[in-house]
């Protein structure tokens, strides 16, 4: 689970990062563009845009409350004093308490095993818009844009806009 | 008895918390934990909207995730700060909850908020309520001539914190099998405003309260993108729609604000030349009007342009953010055709909005002019705003908890000992 999570985080991450020649080529194909459209659809719905700054595990001394802190801490220390957890058992329970995405708790809903008249959260989703037609905004100014980068498939509107583009955003966040 | 049912408007972003009966929420608080970084501990609820705490670059935490509960003991911590002594002051065993949820909330997490409300809190009764059918509750109460009450009707959209949903209702029950959903919602645009502000301006990524608050203030909704993107592009004081926000910067300022707002009210203008619109649509700017014109170049501000009203579009077309999902015209067209035909008149002249992102000026103008060519010519199309859509959803649950056989309808602790969550539910049609 937490290595799961890790492994995300080290995929979203707006690092910049330098990319072989290669691999650049590998990132043109569509297949990987749409990759990078999914990962900022996906960012649209974090809380903490800075991966790193979530330490879930880190707060065994931040609580919420205070009289709360102390008892906790008695708590602790008694345990520490009785039982001695493994590094496998304490595993085992952080992965239990550890809040999961709705994303996997609907995948173990197992909703497609539905008949399909019973409506569901699957079934409630509105799908695709009837046109095709997508407006483009480009990506350095907002306003509409007429041209496509050729390496990363973002949208820009003017040269100027295009020499931002690829100084500062082409191929830096798709990864 | 009806005075201590307590109602508990729980969404993914707001919760807001009450005593049944009464007008309006004790408490609307962030439905959420935060921490900012420089101090350890994780604040709650009413403690984040505090004007003295300082929220910048706050890591926070969410009991919700895409509008559904993932994280039931944060949530149980959060609800239990609202109970106290200090907040709400009630004691569960002797008290009913009246708990909304969101549409097609999955078995185990419904398993879940069970098992908080009676093993956790011991509440003495439980009743799961969805938020359409309140909010077609509290309007056609307020209204028991209109059309809303008089066919026991209504095409709810909810557009809220994590999701949107049309949510036609009738004879006070949600029509699951109408419902449509989009999987946008107020977080998401407070997001993709972050990200085109951090990457125009400043990195503004670690700001959600922040950014949250630019977007209820400055950001609206165009009626004609293109026209407004050519006037966006203007340079100068032609431009209206350039409005400058400023950062707080932890000295002077505790909170960010708009610079100059009669400035950020100037787009409203351009509409009064060629169509014309009630006055009393403005929206509430005033923070602080001195230093207006006064560049302070030690103080953090960005200005906005096209992003103002480019961001709330994203609703109406999910389409060009990316998303393989149909606007929200659509949407609604969608969800009344999937409802007997009989029914689709009186559906499209009773559209209910409600929810916080529905809060954006104009947002009814232009979802009318978006839906008016796709519904048939001679079906009327009537959008009603609520008059507070972030509370509309509890007001109904208040109306709901305070009617004399409430107590009939819900499940009391002893059935859900005897009989268990699944059965339990069932009770509720959903």
């Amino acid at each position: 689970m937490d290595d799961e999570m890790s492994n995300s985080a080290r995929r979203m991450s707006m690092r910049t990062r330098k990319v072989a020649p290669k691999m650049a080529a590998a990132l043109a194909s569509s297949d990987n563009r749409t990759q990078a459209m999914l990962a900022r659809l996906e960012a649209l719905e974090n809380d903490n845009a800075g991966l790193a700054t979530i330490q879930i595990d880190d707060d065994d001394e931040a609580s919420l409350d205070d009289d709360v802190d102390e008892d906790e801490a008695y708590q602790k220390k008694q345990s520490k004093n009785t039982k001695r957890k493994t590094r496998q058992a304490k595993a085992l329970e952080n992965a239990k308490k550890a809040p999961r995405t709705f994303i996997e708790l609907l995948n173990e809903a197992n909703l497609e095993s539905l008949p399909s008249h019973v409506p569901s959260y699957l079934t409630a989703a509105v799908g695709p818009p009837s046109s095709t037609a997508r407006r483009h905004f480009c990506t350095v100014c907002g306003f509409s844009s007429n041209y496509t980068c050729v390496q990363c498939g973002m949208r820009f509107c003017s040269t100027r806009c295009q020499t931002i583009h690829n100084d500062t955003r082409c191929l830096k966040f798709v990864a | 008895m009806s005075s201590n049912v307590v109602v508990l408007d729980n969404g993914g972003g707001l919760v807001k918390a009450g005593i049944g009966g009464e007008r309006d929420p004790t408490y609307v608080v962030p439905n959420c934990t935060a921490r900012p970084p420089s101090s350890k501990k994780w604040l709650l609820g009413d403690q984040l909207l505090s004007p003295t705490e300082d929220l910048t670059s706050a890591t926070l935490r969410r009991p919700f995730d895409r509008g559904h509960l993932i994280n039931p003991e944060l949530q149980s911590s959060l609800w239990a700060h609202l109970f106290s002594s200090s907040h709400l002051n009630i004691h569960p065993p002797s008290s009913s909850l009246l708990l909304t949820q969101p549409l097609f909330t999955l078995p185990s997490i419904e398993r879940y908020v069970d098992e908080i409300v009676f093993e956790e809190f011991n509440f003495r009764s439980l009743f799961v309520a969805d938020s359409p059918s309140l909010v077609h509750l509290y309007e056609a109460s307020r209204r028991p001539y209109g059309l809303v009450s008089k066919a026991q009707c209504s095409l709810v959209v909810d557009c809220g914190f994590s999701f949107t949903h049309a949510a036609p209702v009738f004879q006070n029950l949600t029509l699951n099998y109408g419902v449509k959903r989009m999987d946008l919602g107020g977080k998401a645009l407070t997001n993709y405003l972050k990200e085109l502000v951090s990457y125009r301006s400043i990195n503004v990524m670690d700001e959600s309260f922040i950014m949250d608050d630019v977007k209820e203030k400055l950001c609206f909704v165009s009626l004609d993108v293109q026209r407004d993107l050519t006037i966006a592009r203007r340079p100068g004081n032609d431009n209206v729609f350039r409005c400058t926000y400023v950062l707080p910067d932890g000295v002077t300022y505790m909170r960010g604000f708009v610079k100059d707002p009669d400035q950020a009210k100037r787009y409203l203008d351009l509409d009064h030349k060629s169509h014309s619109y009630p006055a009393g649509e403005k929206g509430s700017i005033n923070d602080k009007p001195q230093d207006k014109r006064t560049i302070d170049l030690t103080k953090n501000e960005f200005s906005l342009t096209n992003e103002r009203f480019l961001v709330p579009e994203m609703i109406f077309r999910p389409a060009d953010l990316g998303m393989n999902q149909a606007g929200l015209a659509e949407c609604i067209v969608r969800s009344v055709n999937s409802c007997h035909p009989h029914l689709h008149p009186v559906l499209y002249e009773s559209i209910i909005l409600t929810g916080g992102t529905t809060l954006f000026p104009r947002f009814a103008q232009r979802l009318e002019k978006e839906l008016r060519p796709l519904v048939p010519d001679e079906y009327q199309v009537k959008i009603t705003t609520q008059e507070d859509p972030i509370l509309g959803v509890w007001r109904g649950g208040s109306l709901l908890a305070s009617s004399p056989d409430f107590e009939s309808m819900c499940v009391t602790k002893a059935e859900y000992e005897e009989l268990g969550s699944a059965r339990c539910r069932r009770r509720f049609f959903h």
